[in-house]
């Protein structure tokens, strides 16, 4: 042991802890209870444990902030909180694996009630308007809900947080704009954590807005980490008033929910939607309507996206957990829970005639993804690509709901299971390939930064120069290899490069929202098809485009030229997730992953009857040469533009050679040469047109906004302000004054001399005394 | 043997000479002394109620009076002998303190 260094013994810790904790509980339990460990028992833990990290690591770091041993040892706090995650993610797999060798025993969920949280009597008023009990002892409980689409959730939160965390300790404690405040990092972040496993793992709408809640504060709190920078500050107001403005609606949803069903369990709601046909379709349609905006202001889909863009003023890890991988799929989450709703075929109970709903979803998603792809098409910031990458994403994802909320709402099981199986498969794509990105964007930006610190003088702050404007970058290749190669896989995955993970899961969105079209008659569902068909060939343009300005080409500035990668707490995780990227994705499509995210009772038949090849075969064959010949030409159409026109055509524009004497890693060497293959366009007029420009400008929705809040909440504001001044505030002075001259003229009385107290004493006595004569007379 | 009548009345015009002497005198010895003034002409209502009755608490309770009276003078003395330390006066008219 001698041997490994001080920083390399760290990295035992927390691995040691992820293997070593669960023998812990298995023994520990037996030893204690002598019963068998149960992963569903020790479930509460998962939040638990870095909700009580929380404030351990907020008071140790206040107090404790210059210290040697806090810096060094805890590294300001990381230490603890990774341990943490480590721990949350070992139980995290227990659960998985106990899930999916004992399943649900027939039930919809693996449930575990904790305790009552609040328990209280429902009054109701008669006719003749008394008020009576109508229910007694309702409860509010605390619960835990498992089930395939929770546990993948839950498995991407967990599992994210833990890499994410991993990545920071290299990121955040090598800064020394952090330093000394790194606790408050490590302290929100797992606090955020905290949120997003407990609301996977809620068994309530009730816990779920709690935790929701608890996220979109983090979400603020990070995104002004930097509070210091006014456009940080700016960027965390605006994030969490635009969040707001879906989370009241969302509110407003639940309590619907609540009038309808008289509880906001799941066990309750879904155990049957309709309550043998008396809840009221049109009412539950705006209860659907408004989790759905609520929905859209959590992940950011038109018309509530404009918060997104901004929020990567936050850190780097920041970016890829909260604003990639987990946060913004709680909105993808809460409208994959509203299936049982939808759901009246043979399988469910659900509500008929909520089918414009679900198209709306579509259509929104539909609209958000061709939208922020074009606006992605002009991003000269790295993180600013991706964010509009990550909404385009969602909105994949939220088509892909819509469709299969239509189809379950339509009476098409088979196929429905599929678009939800396909779309919940690209959440889990997409959250660890844009986690990666992210990590490999904040990989490139720190060493950018670090590179500028080199070749500058220590004295002369540049302080034009911007570490994250991919106009700097140019030729990283050969600097960063790993970072580049997992770029590259990452961006693949986004593509939807064959065999890739993206690919499966985008071309299964992608197909079923086609053949809901031409297959099951969704005539409305024909808008977003084309525009997500579109998008596809988007996305191979934004994303080499990235990939191309920042690695490829010669250095286009000093620092870029003098770039190299270091620290292994940043490499570490991108080999994991490259690896994820890579092979994750499509073993997991062979096993069927898209029919039993959708349906778990698939599961057991999904590798049982054909054998494992046969399912292979069939997967492989259905993806590539679908029977119905127009979905052959959608699929290839999708193909073709998302892999061959989108990417020649960021290849033309900004692909090129590295500098003499420079050679990149092997896996990726062949891409540069390639890249000069396809010749040389120049831009400039289009770079210059009022498209460009009004793409640059995000097509002037802040603008807008900015519009619309000047023309109704400002000249509101106003008219309220004048209220409060003169009305509210005058009645208060006029109250004031009065009692001021009143006692004014009282004061005099006092004159302090005993005298005029026993005269005043003597008539009070002789008052009394002349009333009670009246009285006695 | 004087009528009960007359006692009372006798009480009741002491009682008014002492509230006026409170009420129009500065020095707080001469109020003092008024004060005693009216706490005697209680006192001889005491005495009136009890040949009234024919009872003889009333002149139980003008013993117990009398007794505590003196030991209020005493109070009362000690007060002042503090206020004149504290204000080099005992007039009334100086200390108004009680309006602070």
């Amino acid at each position: 042991m001698a041997v490994l260094k001080n920083t390399q013994l760290k990295f035992l810790i927390p691995i040691g802890l992820l293997l070593l904790f669960p023998f812990m509980r298995i023994y520990g339990g037996e030893f204690a209870r002598g019963s068998p460990f149960d992963a569903l028992e020790s479930a509460f833990l998962i939040p638990l444990i870095p909700l009580l990290i929380f404030p351990i690591i907020a008071i140790l770091g206040q107090v404790y902030n210059k210290e040697e041993w806090w810096k060094e040892r805890f590294k300001e706090g990381g230490m603890i909180a990774i341990c943490g995650l480590a721990i949350a993610l070992s139980l995290t797999v227990w659960l998985a694996i106990q899930f999916f060798t004992q399943g649900t025993g027939g039930d919809d969920a693996l449930r575990w009630s904790l305790f009552n949280w609040i328990s209280f009597d429902v009054l109701g008023q008669t006719a003749d308007g008394t008020w009576v009990t109508m229910q007694k002892d309702v409860a509010l409980g605390v619960g835990i809900w498992v089930d395939p689409l929770s546990l993948m959730l839950l498995f991407v939160a967990a599992f994210l947080c833990f890499l994410i965390c991993w990545f920071s300790l290299g990121y955040m404690n090598t800064d020394p704009i952090n330093e000394n405040r790194n606790h408050r990092f490590y302290a929100e972040f797992v606090l955020f954590s905290a949120g997003m496993l407990g609301m996977v793992l809620a068994d309530s709408f009730l816990w779920l807005f709690i935790f929701w809640e608890i996220m979109g504060l983090c979400s603020y709190l990070l995104i002004g980490f930097y509070y210091e920078r006014p456009s940080a500050a700016y960027a965390a107001k605006k994030a969490f008033l635009t969040t707001r403005v879906g989370d009241v609606f969302l509110l407003i949803g639940l309590l619907i929910l609540y009038d309808l069903y008289g509880s906001l369990d799941y066990s309750v709601i879904f155990g049957d939607p309709s309550i043998g046909g008396t809840v009221d379709a049109g009412m539950l349609k705006w209860a659907m309507l408004m989790l759905f905006i609520g929905a859209v202001g959590k992940s950011a889909q038109f018309p509530l996206h404009v918060w997104l863009p901004d929020a990567m003023e936050g850190p780097t890890p920041v970016s890829a957990l909260i604003h990639a991988a987990t946060m913004v799929n709680a909105g993808l989450y809460l409208v994959a829970r509203m299936v049982p709703f939808f759901d009246v075929t043979a399988h469910g109970s659900g509500v008929e005639g909520l089918g414009d709903v679900a198209i709306i979803i579509a259509w929104t998603g539909g609209i958000t993804a061709c939208m922020a792809a074009m606006i992605a098409f002009v991003q000269n910031d790295i993180k600013k690509v991706l964010a509009y990458s990550t909404m385009s994403q969602l909105a994949y994802i939220f088509t892909g709901l819509g469709v299969s909320l239509w189809l379950f709402n339509n009476d098409h099981h088979n196929a429905a299971v599929i678009a939800f199986g396909a779309s919940m498969f690209h959440l889990f794509n997409h959250a660890m390939a844009k986690g990666m990105l992210f990590m490999a964007s904040g990989s490139v930006i720190h060493e950018m930064h670090h590179a500028h610190d080199h070749v500058s003088d220590p004295g002369d702050h540049d302080d034009d120069f911007d570490a994250q404007d991919m106009r700097n970058m140019g030729g990283l290749a050969s600097k960063l290899p790993v970072t580049a190669t997992a770029m590259a896989i990452g961006s693949a995955s986004i593509i939807g490069l064959p065999l890739i993970g993206g690919f499966w899961s985008k071309e299964g969105i992608i197909a079923e929202v086609w053949s809901a079209t031409a297959i099951y008659g969704a005539s409305w569902m024909l808008f977003p098809a084309f525009l997500i068909l579109l998008t596809a060939g988007m996305t191979g343009f934004y994303m080499t485009r990235m990939w191309m300005m920042t690695f490829a080409g010669k250095p286009k500035s000093v620092s870029a030229a003098h770039a190299h990668e270091a620290t292994p707490w940043i490499r570490t995780p991108l080999v994991v997730l490259s690896v994820i990227a890579l092979l994750g994705g499509f073993l997991l499509s062979l096993l069927g992953a898209v029919h039993w995210l959708g349906d778990g009772e698939a599961l057991g038949s999904a590798l049982g009857h054909d054998g494992a090849v046969m399912t292979v075969l069939e997967t492989i064959k259905h993806a590539f040469l679908p029977d119905e010949t127009f979905l052959l030409l959608v699929t290839w159409t999708a193909v073709a533009i998302s892999l061959v026109l989108g990417p020649m055509m960021a290849m033309r524009i900004h692909g090129g050679r590295l500098a003499k004497g420079e050679s990149a890693h092997f896996g990726i060497a062949w891409l540069l040469p390639l890249s000069t293959r396809f010749g040389k366009s120049d831009v400039t007029a289009l770079a210059n047109s009022g498209v460009a420009d009004a793409l640059q400008r995000r097509l002037f929705f802040d603008e807008w906004y900015d519009a619309a809040v000047a023309a109704t909440v400002i000249p509101l504001a106003n008219v309220l302000a004048w209220f409060d001044n003169r009305i509210i505030d005058g009645a208060i002075r006029g109250i004031e004054w009065g009692s001021q001259s009143i006692s004014r003229e009282v004061r005099k009385l006092t004159t302090g001399s005993a005298r005029d107290y026993i005269l005043m004493a003597v008539v009070g006595t002789l008052s009394i005394a002349a009333l009670m004569w009246r009285a006695a007379v | 043997m004087i009528p009960a009548e007359y006692l009372a009345g006798l009480g009741a015009i002491l009682f008014c000479i002492g509230l006026v002497g409170v009420f129009t005198r500065a020095n707080a010895i001469i109020v003092l002394m008024c004060v005693e003034i009216m706490l005697n002409a209680v006192n001889l209502n005491f005495v009136a109620g009890a040949l009234h009755h024919g009872d003889v608490t009333g002149w139980v309770f003008t013993a117990i009076a009398i007794a505590i009276a003196a030991a209020e003078v005493a109070v009362g003395l000690a007060i002042f002998l503090a206020l004149y330390g504290e204000h080099e006066s005992i007039s009334f008219d100086d200390i108004t303190t009680l309006k602070h």
